[in-house]
């Protein structure tokens, strides 16, 4: 189809608007990162630092425990992508290419789980953890201790069933034929047989999409390890994030300099996979 | 191989899913309902005390502010949101060169967290260095205290809002307008229609479905905001930010008023069930009438 000159430059200004506004923010804390403590307070209002300060990162590395945020939230963010995708992939599977009695009313209940937020079961969800019984200083009943809360029990576990990574799974394995189901079945293989050696080699695409959700997701989140930890040790990044503007009296370019690097694992993984993080976040509806 | 094991094989590999599940989602849908007609707090054993919660939740003025809040946050940020997003997909179509910088570059304040948009928003509006009032003073208007000010805090709070959420609408809608068949508008074109009527008769009514879903899923979205109002503002000045999640927050960890916060976790599932059935409703309806 054809435009005009004057349709085409005006959606190229108007693109080029809305991308300044969208990236300016970005740019300016990244030169904010980089500005010495001096220009803040002569109150100079310059977009570029007068005198470059990349020392200001290693600066803010060393004010708090980055160490141990950033290892919390590796751990927490690999085990919640690792387990989630076995265990979806896993029941998408099955509720795709077996028949079994119970099949359709089990899976609609699973739906229902898409239709609840977080925030409404999250108060259940802390007096649950804080009862699991034998963690935490528990006894066998759940009393006595904290349960999960405050490990990375209440982090990773709550993370690893999702209705939606489920229900993307069976929509994805749904597309295949039935001969390839077949032809592995007259070969003898069980339904973990043809699983592994058919379908999961086939889920590439499934598994980017899964894992990058599921990556950007457990790796921003606020309000869960807002919620279930108190203790430093236990802090994720984004947690770590918002005491450390607390802990001193604010510091801007420090504050960009640990903004950003909390951003980092995010920024790789979009520019890097921007195909299929774009993918991800399209098919599963979730904001990043 | 063994009937009776494969019989058992399907339950297996849904079991660990089913389990998390029931014990992390649907137990709590249910004992939030139950919670909400208890008086119980996290110190001491809960009794039941009927509907006393929902009675005390009609009459909370601050719970009232934080519904009237919450929806002009929704309003404040839908209607710019998919309106911009629309247009930015649509003009994104035509072929347009550096379409995959734009994207990116339009998309990347979508993929960060919420506490860093808020960390970045809090030196853009600080009232004393910030570039925003900098910017503002230097044209000879007087910058305020953005995020300190009752008149001017959440106004802040839904223009981040609409900031980070432009991009996710705006690849949506661009996916949605990939899959519109190219040899409609080539038909549309030759009968001389223009771009803007192009856009108007075709992009638009075809769009119906995923414009629905966008509404839906942005509504639902904007119902649970919690992040950048407890960054950025607390809730306050005067609760002049405060929304449903602000309070469920407050009334259950800081307060430990659990039962009474649960009422509200009710009333904010019960708004997102409303949505979703009016989902499937207009969804359904949709299908059959076109």
């Amino acid at each position: 189809m054809k435009h005009t000159l004057t349709e085409r430059s005006l959606a190229y200004l108007f693109l080029t608007l809305i991308a300044l506004v969208a990236i300016i923010p970005l740019v300016i804390a990244l030169f904010t990162s980089l500005k010495g403590d001096e220009e803040f307070s002569l109150g100079g209002m310059t977009l570029l630092p007068s005198s470059w300060h990349p020392e200001n990162y290693s600066r803010a590395w060393e004010m708090a425990d980055w160490g141990v945020f950033i290892r919390n939230s590796a751990i927490v963010t690999a085990a919640a992508v690792g387990g989630s995708l076995v265990l979806n992939l896993l029941a998408g599977f099955t509720f795709a290419r077996i028949r079994f009695p119970g099949r359709t009313p089990l899976f609609l209940l699973l739906l229902l789980g898409l239709m609840i937020p977080a925030q409404v079961t999250v108060i259940p969800q802390f007096i649950i953890m804080k009862s699991i019984p034998l963690f935490g200083g528990n006894d066998w009943l759940g009393q006595g201790g904290n349960g999960w809360l405050d490990s990375y029990w209440a982090l990773i576990v709550p993370e690893l069933a999702g209705a939606f990574g489920v229900f993307m799974a069976r929509q994805f394995y749904l597309q295949f034929p039935k001969a390839l189901d077949d032809a592995s079945y007259i070969d003898g293989a069980g339904y973990l047989r043809l699983f592994f050696s058919v379908y999961l080699p086939l889920s590439g695409p499934l598994l980017a999409t899964l894992g990058i959700f599921k990556f950007v997701s457990v790796w921003n989140d606020f309000f869960h390890p807002l919620l279930y930890t108190n203790s430093p040790g236990m802090r994720t990044v984004q947690l770590g994030l918002q005491v450390f503007r607390g802990e001193h009296q604010v510091q801007y370019n420090l504050l960009m300099a640990a903004s950003l690097l909390v951003s980092i694992p995010i920024l790789i993984m979009f520019f890097v996979f921007q195909k299929q993080f774009i993918r991800s976040m399209v098919s599963t509806g979730v904001k990043g | 191989m063994n009937r009776g094991w494969n019989r058992i094989v399907p339950y297996l590999l849904i079991l660990p899913n089913y389990l998390i599940f029931a014990v992390f989602v649907l137990a709590p849908v249910l004992w939030i309902v139950y919670l909400s007609f208890t008086d119980y707090t996290i110190l001491q054993p809960s009794e039941w005390i009927g509907g006393r919660n929902y009675e005390r939740l009609l009459q909370d003025t601050l719970f009232r502010k934080a519904i009237v809040n919450t929806i002009w946050y929704w309003i404040g940020t839908i209607v710019p949101t998919i309106l911009l997003g629309l247009i930015l997909a649509a003009l994104l179509t035509m072929k347009i060169r550096l379409l995959a910088a734009f994207r990116a570059l339009i998309y990347l304040p979508g993929v960060l967290s919420s506490v860093a948009v808020a960390m970045t928003w809090l030196w853009l509006l600080d009232p004393l260095q910030g570039p925003i009032n900098g910017a503002l003073e230097a044209v000879g208007i007087g910058g305020r205290n953005w995020l300190q000010n009752p008149d001017t805090s959440l106004p802040s709070i839904i223009v981040i809002g609409v900031w980070t959420g432009l991009g996710y609408a705006m690849i949506v809608l661009l996916a949605g307008i990939q899959g519109i068949p190219e040899s409609l508008y080539e038909a549309a074109s030759l009968d001389g229609a223009s771009g803007p009527q192009r856009f108007r008769f075709i992009t638009v009514p075809l769009l119906k479905p995923i414009l629905l879903f966008l509404f839906i899923t942005a509504t639902i979205r904007s119902f649970q905001v919690f992040d950048l109002v407890y960054i950025l503002t607390g809730g306050g000045p005067a609760n002049s930010s405060t929304t449903i999640v602000t309070q469920i927050v407050g009334a259950s960890f800081q307060e430990y008023r659990m039962g009474y916060a649960s009422s509200m976790a009710v009333f904010l599932l019960g708004i997102t069930l409303i949505v979703t059935m009016l989902q499937y409703w207009l969804g359904s309806r949709n299908t059959t009438t076109e």
